[in-house]
This record gives structure tokens, sequence and C-alpha cells, in this order.
């Protein structure tokens, strides 16, 4: 696994697309969204960022012909599939660190008042994460990259536009219908749709042509 | 007797294209020449073994044991150069280097160091500024540097030049040397194959033609060369492949002896080579 981990990140970091998205993503997210409320900007953020790292890297191993490479190696399918579920909280983790620096100089600038550590947001963060590849990773592995890609780009359209009337602070927000849902019931949603998902993964991957 | 790759009945089926029921057995301390046509179904068949495609019939078995079972101890010991370069090609070789050496327990840095070296590689380089033969022998020096047992290589020699195929071919001839490693090498450049192989397996449409000792292969199968006359329907069947011209004919026969014993002087007959018992086969 730690093999798989050092070429994803080698990888991120290689690619310039994500070096753009990387240095950018924040400030753009700030100079759109000047109405939305902090702790919704900063949960935003982890979970894009997260979301983001964690599909890059998933799809190595599946389009491209260097998915022969990985496949080559002496891993077996199950282990690179339950790999690619964990790997989420590492992204995860390395996304707390670089937005909360990133945020905390933003802060120490004086450039915008934001939230650089924010554990509500940090905890809401981690089940719609769960929740966004339970979806999106059996879809990469159940069809063609291209029909993948069009199925993850609505999920991120719509999870983008939700997160966005969410965060809105005015009265149409949806914000105020939100506080009926307790962290812990979607968190338990959240974990038990990661676990059948896992499950899936590991099935339609076993028995998938490479 | 213990071999090193066992491939039965192993069958696969595309929408065009079936490999049908396949076998093949690959003893230690032998190389083995896998050849046939574009779209025959030799990297179809390596990938069967690498499990990166699913079988749909059949047994593979590697060092003795079954390839899905135990894939991740069979692949331990498997060093695998595929016709292209599939590493990533943003990241350096060091960086890809330290990628792939972590997976194997095994792994010999100074062994690939020395073959950095021998092949005038420079590790801080990117994957994607090398050439093809630079990029064929990075994959050569991943594959040897983690005591594989058994090489397989999908085409490898494709694309080169006679002097890094040459080159290559060497490193394998001393790969050979140890009588407990062996490989596995998918061609069409047959004339790679007479220079090193032992074995000769050919797989035509999907099916084997033949798996035999090289040796056995170049010494009865011959090329007759005759006039039209000597033709007819009884002479036809004793041939795989005929082609005929206005003046006379040239085919190919599985057995000289046989054929020497039909026609007496009236042919002329002289060995096939690798290239012409394929051409002739697939023309049949």
């Amino acid at each position: 696994m730690i093999g798989i981990l050092k070429r994803d990140i080698s990888l991120l970091i290689s690619s310039k697309q994500m070096i753009i998205f990387m240095l950018f993503y924040i400030p753009l997210l700030l100079f759109v969204s000047e109405s939305f409320v902090p702790e919704i900007l900063y949960f935003m953020i982890l979970v894009f960022y997260t979301y983001m790292m964690s599909t890059t890297s998933f799809t190595y191993d599946l389009t491209g012909k260097s998915k022969y490479v990985i496949n080559s190696l002496p891993i077996n399918r199950n282990e690179l599939v339950i790999y690619k579920y964990l790997s989420i909280f590492i992204y995860f983790s390395i996304t707390v660190v670089y937005a909360g620096v990133y945020l905390w100089i933003i802060n120490i600038l004086k450039l915008a008042d934001v939230d650089y550590f924010n554990l509500r947001g940090i905890m809401n963060a981690i089940p719609t994460i769960m929740i966004y590849v339970s979806i999106v990773f059996p879809t990469f592995i159940r069809f063609e990259p291209r029909v993948a890609q069009i199925i993850n780009i609505i999920l991120f359209m719509t999870f983008s536009i939700i997160s966005s009337n969410i965060s809105y602070t005015g009265d149409k927000g949806a914000l105020k219908y939100l506080g009926v849902l307790k962290w812990e019931y979607i968190m338990a949603i959240a974990l038990v749709m990661y676990i059948l998902s896992l499950l899936l993964s590991i099935h339609l991957y076993k028995n998938r042509d490479i | 007797m213990d071999y090193i790759l066992e491939v039965k009945n192993l069958r696969k089926e595309f929408k065009n294209f079936t490999l049908d029921n396949i076998s093949f057995n690959l003893e230690p301390g032998y190389i083995m020449g896998f050849i046939g046509p574009n779209g025959a179904g030799k990297s179809t068949t390596i990938k069967l073994i690498m499990n990166l495609l699913k079988k749909d019939g059949g047994e593979i078995r590697i060092f003795g044991k079954d390839h899905e079972k135990y894939e991740k101890e069979v692949k331990n010991r498997i060093g695998f150069v595929y016709d292209e370069n599939y590493y990533y090609e943003d990241l350096t070789i060091n960086t890809m280097k330290s990628v792939v050496a972590s997976f194997y327990s095994n792994w010999d840095d100074s062994k690939f160091n020395e073959y950095m070296r021998e092949f005038d590689l420079n590790p801080k380089a990117k994957i994607k500024t090398l050439s093809k033969g630079m990029k064929m022998k990075f994959s050569l020096a991943v594959a040897l540097s983690h005591n594989a047992d058994l090489i397989i290589m999908d085409e490898p020699t494709s694309g080169l030049d006679p002097v890094f195929r040459r080159e290559i071919l060497d490193i394998l001839y001393s790969v050979i040397q140890d009588e407990k490693k062996s490989i596995f090498f998918s061609t069409h450049i047959t004339t790679d194959l007479e220079k090193i192989a032992d074995y000769i397996t050919f797989i035509n449409r999907g099916k084997i033609v033949f798996s035999k000792p090289k040796d056995d292969v170049l010494q009865n199968y011959g090329i007759v060369k005759g006039g039209l006359d000597i033709l007819d329907e009884n002479a036809r069947k004793e041939f795989i492949g005929i082609r005929e011209t206005k003046v006379g004919f040239e085919a190919l026969t599985d057995n000289m002896d046989k054929t020497r014993r039909m026609f007496g002087n009236r042919v002329l007959i002289e060995r096939a080579t690798l290239e012409d018992i394929m051409v002739y086969s697939v023309r049949r």
C-alpha cells in the first residue's frame, strides 16, 4: 500500500493540472463566495480537495495504459480496491493540513477572514466524502471511462450546487433546513454506504478485465 | 515434471475473437518463444497469464501455483516487459523505480543501479524524455532487478533497431545461464527467437498450432520447391501452405523425410525458417 500511495502522491505532484487546482481553487472559491458562511466554505474546500485527489488517483489504475503496470505488480485486486477506499482518509488528512496552512496565511495577510481549522467543518466533511466516493468509485470500475466521467461530472455539479445553496446565508438558503439532521445519523448512513460500496467495488474489480 | 508455467485449456471469449482452449508448458531454465501473426492471441494470452484479463475457462499455474489464488506470491517472482512503455511518463526513472521497488520483497537496488550504468540511463531523467529503446531498457532493468524466476515479455523487441535488439537478446541469454529462470517471450520478429529460444509455441487465430523444442521444429519443417505438374490433389494434402506461381510452387511441409520419399528429386527441399513456418501456416 505504501508503494501505491507513493506513486499516487508522486503523480499528483507531477501533474500540472493538479498543481493549478491546488494553488488556485481556494482563491477562486473565496472570490466567488463572499456571502458564504465561513464554516461551509471551509467544508467545501475540504470536500473538493479530498475528492479531486481521491478520484484522480483512483482513475490511474483504470484508464490509460499505465493501468497494466500496477496490475502486473505483486498486489492482488482486493488489496488495490481496499487501498483506494482507505486512501481517501489519507488525502483528507493532507487536505486538512494543506488547506489549514493556506487559509491561515490568507488570514495572517488579512486578505480575507476565513476559518483555517474548524472541527465541525471537518466532522461534516468526513461523511460527505464517504458518501461521495461510495457512489463515484463503483461507477469508475463498472463503466467505460467516458461514461464514468459523465456520471462523475453530474455528481460533482449536483454537489457543487447543493453546497452553494446550503452555504448561502440568505432566506432561500437550505442551511436552516439541515439543522434537523443529526451528524450521527448522517455518519451512520455514510458508513453503511461506504462499506456496501467497498464490497461492491471489490466484487466488480475482481471480475473485471483490465 | 515441475513446470515454471503451465497453461491448460485456456479460454477467453471476446465479441470478435476467441482464445480457444490453448495449452502449453514451460520448464525451468529455458526460453520459450511465443510466435504468431498480429491478432493471433499472443497479447491476450500474456494478459491472461498476468491476470489482467479474466479467463473464461482453463487453468494457469505458475511455479506450480494457481495464478489467481496465489496472485501476489506468483507476481513477486515474475518480471514483465510489455510491448511499449506503460510506466508513468511524468515520473523520473528514480521515482518510478522507488514506486515499483516497494512492491517486491526481493528488490535488489544494487542490481538495478548496475543495469542503469550498463544501459547508460540517467536516473534523474523523466520517462517521457527517453527514446523507445531507452524505455525498453528501463523496463528490462526493472524486470531483472527483483530476482524474478520467470520473465514474461510481450513483443519487447518490436520497433527497436537491430543493435538494441541484439543487446536485449544478449542480456536475456545471460539471464538464462541461471538454470532456475525461464523466459516467455512473444514476438513476431522470428529471427530473434532463432538466436535464443529453446522452445517455440506458435499460435494462430486463437489456437495453438504447435508447442515444440525449436530444434525439432527447424529439423522437421521444410520449404519444398517444385514444378506445378506434381501438384495434384494428393500432393496438396501433404503441405501446410502452398504458394503457386506461373512456373512452379513453394510449399511448407512439417515432415521433410516423408516429402523426400514421396517426391524424390522432382522437388528441392530446404530447411524452413520460423518466419517461413509462420507465413505458410497463416496462409493455408
